[in-house]
């Protein structure tokens, strides 16, 4: 198959689906390269470099389009790129269908195949081509990188000769792949970062990368990320006062709020309003990766840096990634050849288009005619982990039930065998006469006292507690002793030759077990 | 000196004894409890010699501390590989001792039963204790030492055996003489008619017969185990050691030597159910030998053993996080406990997460494992017990297993027909990478092939333990 990219017309676009070493990627699968002239110009990839490495460079865009079967590109295309699409073209790109209605079916009314990257299921899988999250992951990096542009001051605490210099406070809305990103540059940059999201499971991970997570006052069923494929939904009007309340009480503190709340196919939730940016200091740094869906910041302009009358500088840039485009054009573009790889099993260099396979399926919204938008839910689960499923719990009363029953078992247990014994100690009684009694009477005691204490030997020592019962049961040696002194000459060899092994026994089984116990250390 | 002092000297023993018992419930305890055993012996010999009764104390003492040279010599020389051997022949000791004593005791009550009354009166010691008993005492006197003298005989030739197993000189596999259990049986029954015999009779004939017979039993029973099951033999040895001593206590009608008897005997008697418990096994399918169980065709198992080097296996090392080692009675064969701990000091060393997990048939004995690696320093608090780290080998890098077999292996899981089905096991399979160190290819003491050897993240790292933990560690830093 012939693989084209376009270059981007957005204006301020930087970013190119196709770099030259993902160019031979695409070659081992049997593909050949193309490229639109100057396509990489922006993010540092020169045409000499396309040419390098064997992609073909073409003069203009129609020219391209006419000679490939698979378009990629970053952004979603214009309706004159889709007007120039032929029948059974694909092409790869963000498309964004939920919000492009119109353009869908203009792609449609041309029957190519369209995949979109943004409509990649979040599944395991398919992670090495979720463009969202590798653009995500730049994004928040980049808006560290901007905020501390913006901020006169250093992130990191410093006790210098010149004076102490307080660590920046970082509040970070948001713990998907962005905020994640975020959190990390900004704990390795030295700030201390807190980080807020309304899926509880995030905390681990915010913690895992080294910053506070901060936890609401608030009681109710939390919602479950993996439910929604690893998104977050919408939250109860309780729960976001709880959560407003939090943030105007941390707003004065916080040096730069970074925020990243987004809800799938919904206006980004406002999260930070007007009288948070009033409580924060002068010189702080709203950074707003949420402009392009209104910003979760009551005074974010897209694609604009604002100051609030105090001083607040609020940054609603959109282009992050674009920002830094040679990265992400890597990043980027090894997304689209993991898709063509998915698309070419064979590395035969034909497409399959297999509509059977989750991720294909997901990410195609037009295709042979027909519009395949939205996708059936894939068949595999989202990546999040599954909550434990949690053991019903057990009213007081029920639990008092079972206690009660568990006693009783254990009383009609006990007392069954105490009657048993009890019984056989009388009629031994009946018959024995009372000098063995006594003796007896002393043995099952003696037994019972064993059994008391033996259960409660640690395990590691059972060795050690069979040496010094070997030891103990030496006392045998009182038998010896009391008869040696008495009667024949058989008699006295007998119990010497006892003596003289219950000595061994004695001295060696002690000996030893000291021995033994002396090595167990603590470390 | 009077039987009051005597008496009391008894109990203050006899209490000792416990705290010594109930002390070993923790390692800084058991140190303490030592000391309460060995002042209690002190007390209860003391007391003896100088009590009613005793004659002869400086010949005792002389052959007291004859013994004790001997016994000093054993215990100070044992390597603690040899420990269960040497429990076994201490527990032949106080079966051998066990039937002296009761044909002692044989022997003065028919001297005493021969005498009038005037010279009755004259006797001194045992025999004056003999002589005050009337009809009815003396018939329990019999059944008491009879008892004695049975369990002891049987507990003397059984360690012997066991003690030739443990030590290689006799072979460990299971054997019976032709006739199995009927031999057994008979000689049981023999020394039952015989019991009936010497109640009436009082004869040496009997008593004879029965010795012999018990003599018979305890070679047998214990040639028929195999060596897997040595564990449950010998606690089960050392209970009878406990019972022959309480039995004699009773014909000697001396407290001190019942409680001890009890006290030992029922330990024995808890081990033993421990034992057993941890490999799902009857007690009695124990002592008749031999892996009997379930019978039927056994899954057959596909795959092969992928053996490793020890480069392999120390770059794996390398890069673990969290390692587990299971240690088995391979390690104690090879003595290849300084090696182990050698590598357990240097992998914490680099930071790592090093825990062992004891089985708790690992080895020969109760607790054999957790003594070998004490010996070694291995500090005890990062040795666990199956239940308490069984769940963590999900999440465990390494798992290392010098010389252990039946108790890593999964068919006592999966297979309902192994003949081990449903013994508890370390579920080693469940961590991502699994080390076997292992002589060959052969079967465990049980002879069951194991299936863990064929998994795929199961590498087999042939060779004695001990050698190749060295290689290892000349490649680890």
């Amino acid at each position: 198959m012939k693989i084209g990219v376009l270059k981007e017309t957005f204006p301020g676009e930087a970013r190119v689906a196709l770099t030259p070493a993902s160019a031979l990627q695409q070659q081992k699968l049997g593909h050949e390269c193309f490229v639109e002239a100057g396509a990489g110009v922006a993010a540092q990839f020169s045409d000499a470099d396309f040419i390098a490495a064997g992609v073909t460079v073409c003069a203009t865009a129609g020219e391209l389009i006419g000679a490939v079967d698979v378009i990629a590109k970053v952004r979603p295309p214009t309706d004159e790129e889709v007007d120039q699409l032929g029948k059974g073209q694909t092409l790869i790109s963000f498309f964004y269908p939920a919000q492009n209605e119109a353009l869908l079916e203009r792609a449609k009314g041309r029957s190519a195949t369209v995949i979109a990257m943004d409509m990649v299921p979040r599944i395991s899988r398919a992670q090495k081509m979720d463009a969202l999250s590798s653009m995500a992951n730049i994004a928040g990096y980049r808006a560290v990188i901007e905020a501390g542009n913006n901020f006169g001051r250093f992130f990191t605490g410093q006790i210098t000769a010149a004076g102490k210099v307080p660590p920046a406070k970082v509040l970070i809305i948001g713990g998907g792949v962005a905020g994640l990103a975020a959190v990390g540059t900004s704990t390795s940059l030295g700030a201390i970062t807190y980080a807020f999201d309304v899926r509880p499971e995030v905390a681990e991970q915010v913690e895992s990368m080294g910053a506070e997570f901060v936890f609401l006052d608030f009681e109710e069923e939390q919602q479950d990320g993996a439910a929604t494929g690893g998104y977050a939904s919408v939250s109860s009007p309780e729960f976001r006062e709880a959560q407003l309340k939090k943030f105007r009480e941390i707003a004065p503190e916080m040096d730069i709020v970074i925020s990243t709340a987004l809800i799938p196919g919904r206006d980004a939730p406002k999260l930070w309003l007007e009288d948070m940016v009033a409580s924060m200091k002068a010189g702080s740094v709203v950074v707003d990766l949420a402009a392009e869906r209104g910003g979760n910041c009551d005074l974010t302009v897209m694609d604009e840096k604002v100051v609030s009358p105090n001083g607040v500088t609020i940054i609603g840039y959109t282009d992050f990634p674009s920002r830094m485009g040679a990265q992400s054009s890597e990043l980027y573009s090894t997304n689209i050849r993991h898709m063509m790889a998915d698309l070419t099993p064979e590395k035969d260099g034909v497409v399959n288009h297999n509509m059977e396979d989750d991720v294909i399926r997901g990410a195609t919204i037009t295709h042979e005619g027909k519009i395949t938008f939205p996708p059936p839910p894939p068949k595999v689960a989202a990546i999040a982990a599954k909550p434990k499923a949690s053991v019903p719990e057990l009213t007081p009363e029920e639990k008092r039930a079972e206690e009660v029953a568990a006693f009783k078992a254990q009383t009609k247990n006990q007392v069954t065998l105490l009657a048993v014994g009890g019984a056989l100690l009388l009629g031994v009684g009946l018959v024995a006469p009372a000098s063995f009694m006594q003796h007896f009477i002393v043995f099952v005691l003696s037994v019972f006292i064993g059994f008391q204490v033996i259960w409660g030997v640690a395990h590691s020592l059972h060795t050690p507690l069979m040496a010094v019962t070997n030891a103990i049961s030496s006392i045998i040696i009182l038998g010896a002793l009391m008869q040696i002194g008495s009667g024949s000459m058989l008699v006295i060899i007998l119990a010497a030759l006892s003596v003289f092994m219950a000595g061994i026994n004695i001295f060696g089984g002690f000996l030893v077990t000291r021995r033994m116990l002396a090595m167990f250390q603590k470390s | 000196m009077d039987y009051g002092f005597t008496t009391a000297a008894y109990v203050v023993a006899a209490i000792l004894f416990i705290l010594s018992l109930g002390g070993l419930s923790g390692q800084e305890s058991a140190k303490r409890a030592v000391w309460y055993g060995i002042t209690g012996m002190a007390l209860a010999v003391v007391a003896t010699l100088i009590g009613p009764g005793s004659g002869l104390w400086h010949a005792s003492i002389i052959l007291i501390l004859l013994g004790g040279a001997i016994g000093y010599q054993l215990a100070t020389k044992v390597q603690m590989t040899q420990m269960p051997e040497l429990v076994a022949a201490m527990h032949s000791l106080v079966g051998l001792a066990a039937v002296f004593v009761g044909i002692i005791a044989h022997i003065e009550l028919g001297r005493v039963m021969a005498m009038g009354d005037a010279e009755k009166k004259a006797l001194e010691g045992f025999a004056a204790l003999l002589a005050k008993k009337d009809g009815v005492e003396i018939s329990i006197l019999r059944v008491e030492l009879f008892l004695g003298v049975f369990i002891g005989a049987i507990t003397f030739t059984g360690s012997v055996i066991a003690y030739g197993k443990l030590a290689g000189s006799v072979d460990s596999a299971a054997k019976k003489l032709p006739g199995g259990h009927f031999l057994n049986a008979a000689a049981a029954i023999i020394s039952l008619v015989c019991l009936v015999w010497y109640f009436s009779t009082g004869g040496v004939a009997p008593l004879t017969i029965m010795t012999i017979a018990a003599l018979f039993i305890g070679y047998h029973l214990i040639m028929g185990i195999g060596g897997a099951d040595m564990p449950v033999v010998v606690s089960m040895l050392n209970s009878y050691s406990g019972w022959a001593a309480a039995a004699i206590g009773f014909s000697l009608g001396n407290d001190l030597l019942i409680v001890v008897g009890a006290l030992v005997g029922s330990s024995g008697a808890i081990l033993s159910y421990i034992m057993c418990k941890a490999m799902n096994r009857q007690f009695v399918s124990v002592i008749l030998g031999g892996f009997g169980g379930p019978q039927g065709e056994s899954a057959e198992i596909e795959g092969e053993q992928i053996a490793i080097d020890s480069d392999g296996v120390a770059t794996a090392l390398e890069e673990a996080d969290s390692v587990i080692i299971v240690p088995g009675y391979g390690m104690a064969v090879a003595q290849a406990q300084q090696g182990v701990a050698e590598l357990t000091r240097r992998m914490r060393a680099a930071g790592k997460e090093v825990r062992f997990a004891i089985h708790p048939v690992a080895g020969r004995l109760p607790g054999h494992m957790n003594v070998l690696l004490a010996e070694a320093k291995v500090p005890y608090d990062i040795v666990m017990e199956m239940d308490e780290i069984n769940d963590d080998f999900p999440n465990t890098d390494v798992v290392i297993i010098i010389g252990s077999n039946d108790i890593v292996n999964p068919a006592a899981q999966d297979d309902p027909n192994s003949p081990i089905a449903g013994m508890p096991v370390l579920e080693v399979w469940k961590a991502k990478q699994v080390f076997v160190s292992k002589r060959g290819q052969g079967t465990g003491y049980s002879g069951i092939e194991n299936p863990l050897f064929y998994k795929e993240n199961t590498r087999m790292f042939y060779g004695d333990a001990k050698a190749s933990l060295d290689d290892l560690l000349t490649k680890i830093t």
